[in-house]
């Protein structure tokens, strides 16, 4: 049976290249923040709009940043090929560069999934999952899908245009830290948020896919939702040209 | 008196002595060029040929393009400049196809985060080498390369030795047509080092072409069939080792040795009479019965020496100069002004 170039790839950075520390850690970072911000908040924070408990509100937004999650390993994984010369290596090969930029992506998008499915599994004795109709799952993989291609492509052309791990390591964190904060993951945008806040949080991608996923889980996607999962495309398939063009600039040699 | 003239031994690694193999060009560079920086080359107008089954040895000092050249010709990096071909496809045209028929043995280490052995199944995944050939062949390479022992440990926690031959085993995974070896024996122990070269020289026996990029010159004197001198970025010249030795006109060494040792006296006038008549004249040591020294004019002073041992009574054990180096050809020619032609340079720009 002749394997496909981009699946081979992404067995390859499934096989190699992430450690289970580094899942246990990536995954159970997320999951202890549902427990114990969940369990917590929900005693101070008695309702939250259409999703009523605070722990209705945090877990789709939760699932949500698991896109974020699967981006940094995927990011992960392109700085360790390239502090390792796996990238030379494997541009060598019988592979097109765009097929190595899809297998991360893909990757990403594994990752995001298997984070999703986590978080489903944690949420579940703390929130109960909402009965989704096929459409509304749809959305929320779709949405997943568009995010994890926009931050892995993003992290991607950062990462290809850094020579030190340093740095990348660096603003991969803060963008991390910043994208997940400044949205709606945590809390709800609301009258009384300041209007400077409120412009920076709707400036974030991660804002419209974690309202997507939500709106999804308590059965109110709307219109609106359409238009964010246009933006979010957009937006992935502007970050996807930006990364070919930074594969194509790539500079081989050593990183520090 | 006995005088040895010096010979060609053919290396035990050569496959057909000294003869350039007259195989089909699969890759060709055609006033190529690269550069980094707008204007800045790194290598130009470098027109060359690679034949089917030779093993092309690229030389030069650090910097002198070796890599950059490789890593062109490896579709790696596109030409800045003039073009070439890869199995009779335009370089900057070259995809999946062409890369398949190439192995690349990089001069930076490269590994997945997995066990040796692991490493080496993974990468003939990477290039769908199916299951039960890949687990044969990873057999076959641990053992080659001795990395037996090694098979459960992480490649980073190899000695650097170990990695480079870990580099070669791992690329040897696939079949090719075309491998690229960057400096693939840096590091290496004496032994190690001819075995992999006894074992690279029987794969060009049967078809593989190399190319060898190389610091160590008597590795390239001993396993190419063509070398290529590189120097600031453009070829200097191509032909055999033999081709290249013979035509090197620098000084060269005469080892003499007498019956008995030379009183000082002798030795002086020796010396003075050497210094006269050689030219780039230089001793290179004296020891009792012995003198050893270098000249351009090598082969005539052979007669001159032994004139002026008849003139004083001296007897000679032996004289002999020693056959020009692959080393001595190449630090003549990377030490000639820009601009020097030599011989051999048919095809170098």
């Amino acid at each position: 049976m002749i394997v496909p170039p981009v699946v081979r790839l992404v067995v390859r950075n499934f096989r190699s290249s992430i450690d289970p520390i580094t899942l246990l850690v990536m995954f159970g970072q997320p999951a202890f923040l549902i427990v114990i911000l969940g369990t917590m908040f929900n005693q101070l924070i008695p309702h939250v709009g259409a999703s009523g408990s605070y722990v209705n509100f945090l877990v789709p937004g939760m699932i949500a940043s698991q896109m974020i999650t699967g981006a940094v390993l995927a990011g992960r994984i392109f700085w360790l090929d390239r502090r390792w010369s796996m990238v030379e290596q494997i541009f060598c090969g019988p592979f097109r560069r765009a097929e190595y930029l899809a297998a991360l992506l893909l990757t990403t998008l594994l990752f995001a999934l298997v984070g999703v499915g986590i978080m489903a599994l944690v949420a579940l004795p703390l929130a109960g999952l909402p009965a989704l109709s096929g459409v509304e799952l749809a959305v929320i993989l779709a949405t997943i899908a568009l995010g994890a291609t926009f931050f892995g492509a993003l992290l991607v052309a950062i990462g290809s245009r850094i020579r030190s791990a340093n740095l990348y390591f660096t603003i991969q964190s803060l963008l991390q830290y910043f994208l997940i904060f400044i949205s709606t993951v945590y809390y709800p945008v609301s009258a009384g948020t300041p209007t400077a806040l409120r412009v920076v949080v709707y400036a974030n991608p991660l804002t419209y896919a974690a309202d997507a996923v939500r709106d999804a889980f308590t059965h109110s996607f709307g219109p609106g939702d359409l238009t964010a999962g246009g933006v979010l495309g957009s937006l992935a398939a502007v970050t996807f040209v930006l990364a070919i063009l930074a594969f194509r600039r790539l500079e081989f040699g050593p990183v520090q | 008196m006995r005088e040895d003239r010096g010979r060609v031994l053919r290396p035990r690694g050569r496959r057909s002595g000294t003869t350039t193999p007259g195989g089909e060009a699969i890759a060709r560079a055609a006033d190529l060029g690269f550069a980094y920086r707008p204007g800045r080359f790194a290598v130009r107008h470098l027109s060359f040929e690679l034949r089917r089954g030779e093993v092309f040895g690229l030389l030069g000092r650090n910097g002198a393009g070796k890599t950059t050249t490789v890593r062109i010709l490896c579709t790696l990096l596109p030409p800045s400049e003039g073009g070439g071909e890869l199995f009779g496809t335009e370089l900057r045209s070259c995809g999946r196809a062409e890369r398949a028929r190439i192995g690349v043995v990089l001069q930076s280490e490269s590994l997945d985060f997995v066990s040796v052995e692991q490493n080496l199944r993974l990468y003939a995944f990477l290039w769908g080498v199916p299951r039960e050939a890949a687990k044969s062949r990873a057999e076959e390479m641990l053992d080659l390369f001795e990395l037996g022992p090694q098979r459960d440990r992480k490649p980073w926690a190899l000695s650097g030795g170990e990695r480079r031959r870990f580099q070669v085993a791992r690329e040897l995974m696939h079949d090719m047509e075309l491998l690229f070896l960057d400096e693939p024996t840096v590091g290496l122990d004496a032994l190690t080092r001819s075995r992999i070269l006894d074992y690279l020289a029987d794969r060009a026996r049967h078809g593989l072409t190399i190319v060898l990029t190389t610091h160590i010159l008597h590795e390239a004197d001993r396993l190419c069939d063509r070398i290529g001198v590189l120097h600031e970025g453009r070829l200097r010249t191509i032909g055999t080792p033999s081709e290249i030795k013979r035509a090197y006109r620098g000084a060269r060494t005469v080892e003499t040795e007498f019956e008995r040792a030379l009183a000082p006296s002798e030795a002086e006038a020796l010396e003075s009479m050497l210094a006269r008549v050689g030219e780039g004249y230089r001793l290179l040591d004296r020891r009792g019965d012995m003198v050893v020294f270098q000249a351009k004019n090598a082969e005539s002073l052979v007669a001159e020496v032994a004139r002026w041992a008849g003139s004083v009574g001296v007897d000679l054990a032996r004289i002999a100069v020693r056959e020009a180096t692959l080393e001595d050809a190449f630090v003549h020619i990377v030490t000639e002004p820009s601009g020097a032609t030599f011989p051999f340079a048919r095809e170098a720009g």
